[in-house]
């Protein structure tokens, strides 16, 4: 299969293939990016004018503060575990509304995709592999583990760039 | 077994320079480059919206002060180019056989890192740009009773953590390269690490925790 697939590509020029790849990045960011990053920026509105985002703010304080970062930054962990898109929607919209700094947003970015949105990661990557059901906690365990552990090496690696 | 491992990764003087490339240019060395080297690099391809004079400020035309939808949908937008740009250097790193030959040469390191046998390694370079796709050959494999259960679990840990973590960052994740504090390629070697990390902590859970619940039987998948 896999030397099919190299010999078709090989046909293909390097504009070709850059076309064919800035087309899928069209459909990926009209498609997928901006419904995400709107739903984000509302939730945000709302959470703004209502005064809830203060609240988690103060609420999530504590915890957030372990990882040096604002209680705000634990709507960002949240959304990546229902969209990835929409956890980056909300890191921008986040830092655009002072609330988290350009390298509180940097230590987050590995942390976002790391959680992998798991709600739907159930589905698509553990149930087409067929894996044990009875693995499923621990994998996705694995994947908050490695979400919260990266958001300490990011800063760790921001001390020294 | 072996021979299939040899035919399944095959990467050309291309693929390599694609590779180094693809460093290159997502690493950030020539961003601050005055000469033509500064070709090189991501952002200066990006390249900048033009300004619009609105009082003492020079505002991008999203403007300022926006909010909601609306101004979630004018920020879209200038992410978008960015994603085309990626997407369509990164098709072209992979068609020149670049995800491979990195897949390659990390191979040797990975193969003892994650203690699942080198067939596994041509789902692990799809799961760099697919969830299902690599999945999918990983039930493939175990099907054709090429990996056991418990080397599926221990590669599924590890695809699962940032899946299709090439394709995933650099369309979301460009909303933030422009104001990252870090070079593009620096999220992509955390991100790699804590796969790695991952595929570990499944594999100690598998010796500790699961293996006293192992006589319930292991061929439920």
């Amino acid at each position: 299969m896999a030397n099919g697939e190299t010999a078709e590509v090989k046909s293909k020029n390097i504009l070709d293939l850059f076309v064919e790849g800035a087309r899928r990045g069209f459909t990926i960011g009209t498609t997928s990016l901006m419904p995400n990053v709107v739903m984000a920026f509302v939730i945000i509105r709302i959470l703004d004018v209502t005064g809830l985002l203060k609240l988690i703010g103060n609420v999530f304080a504590p915890v957030m503060a372990l990882w040096g970062l604002p209680g705000e930054a634990a709507m960002v962990i949240i959304a990546s575990i229902m969209s990835m898109g929409g956890a980056v929607g909300m890191a921008v919209s986040l830092y655009n509304a002072d609330s988290l700094t350009a390298a509180q947003v940097t230590m987050l970015i590995p942390a976002i995709y790391l959680m992998g949105n798991p709600v739907q990661n159930v589905g698509r990557c553990l149930g087409i592999a067929g894996v044990n059901s009875k693995h499923y906690f621990a994998i996705i365990g694995i994947c908050v583990v490695n979400a919260l552990l990266s958001i300490w090496a990011m800063r760790f690696i921001l001390l020294f760039l | 077994m072996k021979e299939k491992e040899k035919k399944s990764i095959k990467v050309g003087w291309q693929g390599y320079l694609a590779l180094f490339a693809a460093i290159i240019l997502f690493s950030g060395i020539f961003s601050a480059n005055e000469g033509w080297l500064k070709v090189f690099d991501f952002n200066t391809l990006n390249g900048a919206f033009g300004k619009i004079q609105s009082g003492a400020q020079a505002l991008d035309f999203r403007g300022a002060g926006g909010s909601g939808a609306r101004d979630g949908f004018l920020f879209s937008i200038e992410l978008i180019p960015a994603i085309i740009l990626a997407l369509g250097i990164v098709n072209v790193v992979d068609g020149l056989g670049g995800l491979r030959a990195a897949q390659k040469l990390m191979t040797p390191i990975l193969r003892p890192l994650l203690g699942i046998p080198g067939i596994c390694m041509l789902a692990t370079i799809a799961n760099m740009q697919s969830t299902d796709a690599a999945a999918g050959m990983v039930k493939e494999l175990v099907d054709e009773k090429e990996i056991t259960d418990e080397e599926r679990s221990v590669n599924i840990a590890y695809q699962t953590s940032a899946s299709a973590f090439i394709t995933n960052y650099f369309s979301s994740g460009s909303a933030v390269f422009s104001f990252m504090l870090v070079p593009i390629i620096v999220p992509i070697i955390v991100m790699v690490i804590f796969k790695i990390i991952g595929a570990n902590l499944m594999r100690l859970y598998l010796k500790t925790v699961y293996k006293n619940h192992s006589q319930e039987g292991t061929n439920n998948g």
